[in-house]
């Protein structure tokens, strides 16, 4: 257990230095939240860097390289944008944080105990550390496809990190690093919030996404997925409507690590680029560090032609084949659809929304409607019984895209509803936007 | 649950890999760490269960070998569509049996225990 929480303590500090190189005006729980976050894909860019030129990993290398990324980090400090006000606690805050010391009980209870741990992401991380990084000829050999060896390598690189601390593999305590995760992107979106609602809103929206954010499988890229990709959106949100620089940077940064801990967050790169082409041609150049970010794994896997099971064999040829059932699996995924009652508050808060306020949020709408629509049409191209892999995959996809959209409605009711008990003829007007 | 009865929760998700497939497979962990502490790194090992079916949990102590096992290269006699490859068998230097008798065929015994044998072909 010291071993995982000096090396969270060590990426943290790590990713505390980036955090203010990327913005000087950071503070409370958003630099905190970014901090374990940058933190975290650090770890993954030198480790993954360090695998590329052959040098072997162990806790000195890699912490060399990681106080020298600090040190430059420090150096050059970008100049702040914004003038923050601190973060005004509230008791709202107490439920989330037992929330989150529940869910560390949950994540910890046991060894790491789900299938997808011991078969893809642990087996990976333990693999490469006894290797000293990437194995490649395992991840070649066609009897470990099961492994899904294209998968992007952020988690157990992270994983690896800890082990290097503990002086050899353990999975009793990595649990830890899911909380890490689902608490930074908590820290954020209060952060977020309470920049542009008062105290109460921002508390009662982050209580609100905690049990999204805690998602319900520790030890898989869910949660880290769900921690990166939300950042990305909403910072690339809050760019798009306060023209705020810093922003620029952290979303796509975010959205890059995103994309570097699994398949979804590549989509998710590409919704958020679909969404921004619609909604503002002209700022698509600043997602290129995303790109910069995830092309590098996406070249490599390439040349060692690493399959991808849902493009294996002909795809189109199934796509064409199930399109005759469309009607069939739409009904499954309907009657398949985790927390129904959630979904239909969502679509029914948007329908309540003034549009002015639909409009403002296009990014984030149209983002999750495109995510939502690769996750449909991954089942369309699958290799395996379509209802099969709905079963298995589509409450975690959906939960993955859940809380941006739950993000964006409930401010916008909270902000409709502030405007009305401030002047009462507010719905004779548009809501400024 | 995570505060009403954390030991209970603890207890359930330690046996959980084990207990989502039909068999009793409770001590197969201990019984994998046996054949790693007997093996070593890039030694060819293959595994012989009672069901030699891959969704009758065939697929299950491939994949459990592959986590326990890593730098050992665990390769399996079934594959998804049940087709036999005893190429593997033939190609392997270890063969670990569970919840099986031994066959003298099957290669010498190294080592007995945790309800399986690890067996030197």
């Amino acid at each position: 257990m010291t071993a995982t929480i000096v090396a969270m303590l060590s990426m943290t500090v790590v990713g505390l230095c980036i955090a203010l190189a990327i913005d000087r005006s950071l503070r409370g729980p958003m630099l905190l939240g970014l901090a374990y976050l940058y933190g975290s894909g650090a770890i993954f860019i030198v480790m993954f860097v360090m695998t590329i030129l052959h040098i072997r990993w162990n806790l000195v290398t890699v912490s060399v390289l990681l106080i020298a990324i600090a040190a430059l980090a420090l150096i050059r400090r970008q100049p702040g944008t914004v003038n923050r006000p601190p973060v005004k606690p509230h008791w709202l805050d107490i439920p989330t944080a037992i929330s989150i010391i529940g869910f560390g009980l949950f994540a910890t209870a046991a060894p790491l105990w789900e299938w997808d741990f011991w078969a893809i992401w642990g087996l990976k991380a333990r693999l490469f550390l006894d290797h000293g990084g990437i194995d490649w000829r395992f991840l070649e050999s066609p009897w470990n496809a099961f492994v899904h060896p294209d998968y992007p390598l952020l988690v157990p690189f992270n994983f690896d990190f800890v082990a290097l601390f503990n002086g050899g593999w353990s999975d009793r305590w990595l649990g830890l690093l899911s909380v890490g995760w689902a608490a930074a992107v908590l820290l954020i979106i209060r952060g977020l919030a309470s920049d542009e609602s008062s105290v109460v809103p921002a508390a009662l929206v982050t209580l609100v996404v905690t049990d999204l954010a805690a998602s319900r499988y520790p030890g898989l890229a869910e949660g880290p997925l769900i921690a990166f990709g939300v950042g990305g959106l909403l910072f690339i949100r809050r760019a798009l409507q306060n023209n705020d620089s810093a922003a620029w940077r952290h979303g796509p940064i975010l959205l890059g690590l995103a994309a570097s801990t699994k398949n979804e967050g590549l989509a998710l790169l590409v919704s958020a680029t679909i969404a921004l082409l619609i909604i503002r041609r002209r700022d698509v150049w600043r997602l290129w560090p995303s790109v910069a970010i995830a092309a590098p794994w996406l070249i490599l896997r390439a040349t060692h032609y690493l399959p991808t099971d849902i493009a294996s064999g002909s795809a189109l040829s199934r796509v064409l084949y199930r399109s005759r059932f469309t009607g069939d699996i739409l009904n499954y995924l309907a009657a398949h659809l985790y927390e129904p009652w959630f979904w239909g508050s969502i679509l029914l808060g948007l329908l309540i929304a003034p549009s002015v306020m639909r409009r403002r949020e296009g990014f984030v709408l149209i983002a999750t409607v495109m995510q939502i629509g690769f996750y449909i049409g991954s089942y369309f191209a699958t290799p395996h019984d379509a209802r099969w892999h709905v079963v298995t995959s589509w409450p975690r996809l959906t939960d993955q895209m859940a809380i941006p959209i739950t993000y964006v409605v409930f401010l916008a009711l909270a902000k409709y509803v502030a405007a009305m008990k401030d002047s009462p003829d507010v719905e004779a007007r548009p809501v400024e936007s | 649950m995570p505060f009403v009865n954390h030991r209970v929760l603890s207890i359930i998700l330690t046996r959980w890999p084990e207990t989502q497939m039909p068999g009793d497979w409770l001590r197969f962990p201990r019984f994998l760490q046996g054949v790693r502490a007997r093996t070593k790194e890039g030694d060819k090992i293959t595994v012989i269960i009672p069901s030699m079916k891959w969704d009758e949990g065939y697929s299950y102590a491939f994949y459990r070998s592959s986590y326990f096992l890593t730098g050992r290269q665990v390769l399996p006699l079934v594959d998804a569509e049940d087709h036999s490859h005893m190429e593997n068998f033939y190609g392997s230097q270890y063969v670990m049996v569970w919840h099986r008798p031994v066959h003298p065929r099957m290669g010498k015994v190294v080592w007995e225990g945790e309800g399986g044998a690890l067996l030197e072909r």
